[in-house]
């Protein structure tokens, strides 16, 4: 009744508002094909994904959404800065689009970048529910290219979604196909001698839990704007272009690292928010963040954008030729990760007690690092950087715990977003520069830098058994909403004390990544928080209403790690909304 | 001026205090505010059994649950099937509640009926379920009987991986009785074993794994001396066919 | 390890600034950049504004012969390089510059002179001190005086890791008729 109208307020209001875009959804039940199965989903206008809906910063749009399926639907747009009735979370934001209902949303476009929209109801999105939102900004782009491509990816799995969540909580183990074996056993003892094989096995048998677990569900098959490895999309390019690539990783729980061999990437976009350029080999992308890129391939040659699951059980593939039909080298998938005791740090009834180099991380405060340095590239060849995580491991041996002889991670990796000694420590395929968060910098502050009013933890918890995901040990079910004072910057810190990585994004607000940077901090929308590690960011609040604050993995956020946050005071939403509409025509 | 922008920050300060904003909001009654209910049927065994005196059994070790994390309801199955005779020479069922005690255990309590060929025995149930460290699936319980009789049983398995699909899975079960129920066959101690080894393959997802096997069962003490007067056998090996269902 | 590569850093800079005094350094096909000029010679004032991360303007016109000043400001709030070379050129000073950020000689909104002017041990510093290029910070305007000569294929670029790959570089257009005029003096 409310959406109505204030609908039809706004829509009063539609002849003077210096530009308005009319956009229509519907949302409909689909057929998927990945080249390895066909499945029946849901998409946009008849599609899985939806189609790339094209914005202009400082217009204001209407999008009709038509439910076409017999089921309540909803979307939320990802990353978009808009009033909270518009960000389409059934029951935090409105009530929903019930089946055969058309709603229309109505917000003003504030922002530019890439950014995604996907349904917020029940198990829609990793069902299908999603497409990519591209926002022109107003000036000029801090960037050159010569033509864009969104690449859109999802872990497409051949079972329905609430199959999947069912599947888990009978059996977390049950997509898990990369478990240690007899095999493993016998060639951990000829690499590491019997005893210390065996200590091995028994430290993990002893907390239960599981070294190969880094990817709750298998089976996949990675789909690039739709199409599978076998599909191969294709974008294409003239030789000596720059190309904007659009990633956006619109997984239910797959992580990606992305490659594509011959060419550097150089990253000018985290999240819909640009970023001083960092030229990277390779780069890992959180379930629902996006990374934006320039590559410029000189010759006429196929090229691969190569993205492996974190976990490495499945891969997406797709391609840049100079014509269509033309195929580069497809890689074959790394040997899969396995987690190290380090990943364990943060698990809750672990005596770490003496654990310095665990300590070390889960304490680890990111505002140390060098406040206003600005070194993107500083960190890779910092020597003392893999001093340290040599160190920690030394130090974890003697550590209180009696794994003396735990086999660690090979290789020394290490990232500050990582725990020290993590066995999750992304490395490059070809050896070189490897994105991490610690390299992100904003490229223009976004905020006035101040001190945060005050800070927030929330323990990202857990239970790998019993397949409960919770903050701060509580389910969304049993939890009271999280309230911010409007007006308020708040640190929120996360605490990982599971061994699995947790992208949070919260709604509404910017996410202001703590990579100690100060006002260079990056904005984002999803905070990546990996095992064993403590992650701060910090939020203007600046948005009233109610918001939703969750794991974006979709079956940690359907099983508890979830929360509402209420913004209390500030002005009243409704004439906020008015008031942009005001000034926007007034500019006309 | 200040006075002005004062006044204003007020206004902006005291408007979201008024209740019809509050009463605006929506309220989450969304599914996702509830707690995940979910259910599941399982089958540990659902097998052809052949014994060493070729005994032709069918047996099946089953359960299915729904509810959530918190509470579930559970109906195990067990079942021997003598094809010749066409008898259940076991027939047991138990309808029970589940609730989390631990990190990695459940309790459980409810109710045991033995519906055999022969007499029947209704039980009351008391129990624990759950993952013991270094992957041991364990499962105590306690039975009362109609008959006043007490008796306890416990349940082990565990799995060893060959591939990630090629797995041997090694189950004990042991029952102990606490008093003699005659009528039934079982004596005071230790009343029986059934120890098995299954190789299985999981063909569809977890869904269908066929296995062969073997599985010993044995009588003890009081209990095989109840079986030898009747003319029973106290001991068998059992050649098994059979998968493991889930869905 | 690291103050042997700074070496070569320090070295491959002091090259390349040899090389240009020679007037001789490869655009290919024997064509030339041009050399730095003289202020009795200049004929015209092109202002080149930095931002964060472009120019403006992102395309010049000179003519063969011409000498040009020009001012450059950084308006933006990083350092930014103006850098006059052919597109090989710049990729190969992109090493160096990689090496000056990784060193925290470039500290994205500032520089730091001290860590520039660093003895490197045998005379060598990381002194980003080539003719044809300019190092500045925000807010800071400089000025380069350039005869270009021959008709070659030429950039001005921002070689700080990043920038010149997501596009702040600008073309060095040689107007024809302008050329037309001059071989006709």
């Amino acid at each position: 009744m409310k959406n109505a109208l204030m609908a039809g307020a706004l829509g009063l209001l539609m002849p003077v508002m210096a530009a308005a875009g009319e956009y229509s959804l519907t949302v409909d039940r689909v057929m998927i094909d990945t080249g390895d199965f066909v499945k029946e989903g849901i998409g946009y206008n008849g599609a899985s994904p939806g189609p790339v809906l094209r914005f202009k910063e400082g217009e204001s749009v209407t999008i009709n959404v038509t439910n076409n399926l017999d089921e309540p639907t909803s979307i939320h747009w990802h990353g978009l800065i808009l009033p909270f009735e518009q960000d389409g979370v059934p029951g935090i934001s409105f009530e929903g689009i019930q089946p055969g209902e058309t709603f229309t949303y109505e917000f003003p476009i504030v922002q530019s970048g890439t950014y995604w929209f996907h349904s917020h109801s029940g198990f829609q999105e990793p069902n299908g529910a999603y497409g990519a939102i591209v926002i022109e900004p107003e000036g000029r782009e801090p960037f050159r290219y010569d033509r864009d491509y969104v690449v859109q990816l999802t872990d497409k799995h051949p079972h329905d979604a609430n199959r999947v969540m069912r599947n888990l909580k009978m059996m977390p183990d049950y997509y898990n196909r990369q478990q240690q074996t007899v095999g493993d056993f016998f060639a951990d003892i000829s690499k590491h001698g019997f005893m210390t094989a065996l200590q091995d096995r028994l430290a993990w048998g002893d907390m239960r839990m599981m070294k190969a677990d880094v990817e709750d569900v298998q089976g996949f098959t990675g789909l690039i704007n739709g199409k599978g490895p076998e599909q191969n999309w294709t974008g294409l390019f003239e030789p000596g272009e720059r190309i904007r690539l659009r990633f956006i990783n619109s997984s239910a729980m797959a992580y990606f690292d992305i490659r594509i061999p011959g060419l550097e990437m150089t990253v000018v976009q985290a999240d819909g928010n640009n970023v001083q350029p960092v030229n990277v080999d390779e780069f890992r992308i959180g379930v629902a963040e996006t990374y934006d890129v320039i590559v410029r391939p000189k010759t006429a040659e196929a090229y691969t954008i190569f993205a492996e699951s974190m976990g490495r059980s499945g891969y997406a593939r797709a391609t840049l030729a100079p014509e269509e039909g033309m195929e580069g080298p497809v890689p074959g998938l790394r040997e899969a990760p396995l987690l190290t005791m380090a990943d364990m740090s943060g698990m809750h009834g672990m005596d770490h007690g003496d654990m310095t180099g665990a300590d070390a991380s889960a304490g680890m405060d990111h505002s140390d690092m060098n406040q206003g340095e600005m070194d993107p590239d500083g960190m890779k060849d910092d020597s003392g950087m893999a001093a340290d995580a040599s160190d920690s491991m030394a130090g974890m041996d003697h550590s209180g715990m009696d794994h003396g002889a735990m086999i660690m991670s090979e290789g020394g990796a290490s990232d500050p977003f990582y725990a020290e000694g993590s066995g999750l420590v992304p490395v490059a395929a070809n050896g070189g520069k490897f994105l991490s968060y610690a390299d992100l910098r904003a490229q223009k502050p976004l905020y006035e830098e101040r001190e945060p009013t005050r800070e927030i933890e929330l323990r990202l918890t857990g239970n790998m058994e019993r397949y409960t995901w919770s903050i701060n040990g509580v389910k969304y079910e049993d939890a009271e909403p999280l309230r911010l004072q409007y007006g308020e910057r708040v640190r929120f810190k996360f605490v990982n004390e599971t061994m699995m990585t947790h992208p949070m994004h919260l709604h509404g607000m910017w996410s202001i990544l703590d990579v100690g940077a100060g006002e260079w901090n990056p904005v984002k929308h999803v905070i990546s928080v990996q095992p064993g590690t403590t992650v701060y960011m910090e939020t203007e609040v600046d948005a009233p209403g109610q918001w939703a604050f969750h794991c974006h993995l979709s079956y940690h956020a359907a099983s508890g790690m979830f929360r509402k946050v209420v913004v209390e005071g500030g002005p009243d939403q409704g004439n906020t909304a008015g008031a942009e509409v005001a000034k926007d025509g007034g500019d006309a | 001026m200040k006075t002005l922008t004062l006044s204003a920050f007020a206004l902006a300060l005291t408007l979201p205090s008024l209740p019809a904003l509050g009463s605006d909001m929506p309220q989450d009654d969304t599914s996702r505010k509830d707690a995940l209910t979910l259910w599941g049927v399982q089958f540990e065994e659902l097998e052809y059994r052949y014994s060493d005196d070729d005994e032709e059994l069918g047996v099946w070790n089953g359960d299915a649950f729904y509810g959530t994390d918190e509470l579930k309801f559970r109906w195990q199955s067990k079942g021997e099937y003598a094809i010749e005779e066409e008898a259940y020479e076991k027939l047991e069922n138990q309808l029970l509640l589940q609730t989390p005690v631990s990190d990695f255990f459940d309790a459980k309590a409810g109710v045991r009926f033995d519906t055999p060929e022969g007499p029947d025995r209704t039980y009351g149930v008391l129990g624990l379920t759950g993952l013991a460290p270094h992957w041991f699936e364990v499962d105590a319980s306690l039975y009362v009987s109609d008959e006043g009789d007490t008796s306890a049983e416990f349940d082990a398995e565990y799995e060893l991986l060959f591939t990630n699909h090629l797995i041997l899975s090694a189950a004990l079960d042991a029952t102990v009785a606490f008093s003699e129920d005659r009528e039934i066959g079982v004596g005071k101690g230790l009343v029986s074993t059934e120890t098995g080894l299954r190789l299985s393959y999981d063909l569809i997802d977890r869904s269908f794994s066929p296995y062969l096997g073997v599985v010993h069962e044995r009588k003890y003490g009081d209990t095989a001396d109840l079986a030898r007067a009747e003319g029973a056998g106290t001991e068998d090996w059992f050649a098994v066919i059979g998968a493991r269902v889930s869905f | 390890m690291n103050a042997s590569k700074l070496f070569v850093a320090a070295a491959a800079m002091s090259m390349t600034a040899t090389t240009f005094a020679a007037g001789s350094h490869g655009g290919g096909h024997g064509s030339s950049i041009g050399e730095p000029g003289n202020a009795g010679d200049v004929s015209r004032t092109i202002q080149v504004e930095m931002h964060d991360n472009y120019y403006e303007p992102e395309a010049i016109e000179v003519a063969r012969g011409e000498t040009v000043r020009f001012v450059i400001e950084n308006k933006g709030r990083l350092v930014h390089e103006f850098n006059i070379g052919t597109p090989e050129m710049h990729e190969a000073h992109q090493d160096e510059m990689k090496m000056m950020v990784e060193h925290g000689v470039i500290q994205g909104d500032k520089l730091n002179e001290d860590m520039m002017n660093m003895d490197m041990g045998n005379g060598q510093t990381m002194k980003h001190d080539d003719p044809n290029s300019i190092l500045l910070e925000p807010g800071q305007k400089k000025e380069i005086i350039w005869t270009f000569s021959s008709k070659t294929n030429m950039e001005f670029a921002c070689n700080i890791p990043g920038h010149y790959q997501s596009g702040m570089y600008g073309d060095v257009n040689f107007d024809s008729a302008a050329d037309t005029q001059a071989r006709a003096d």
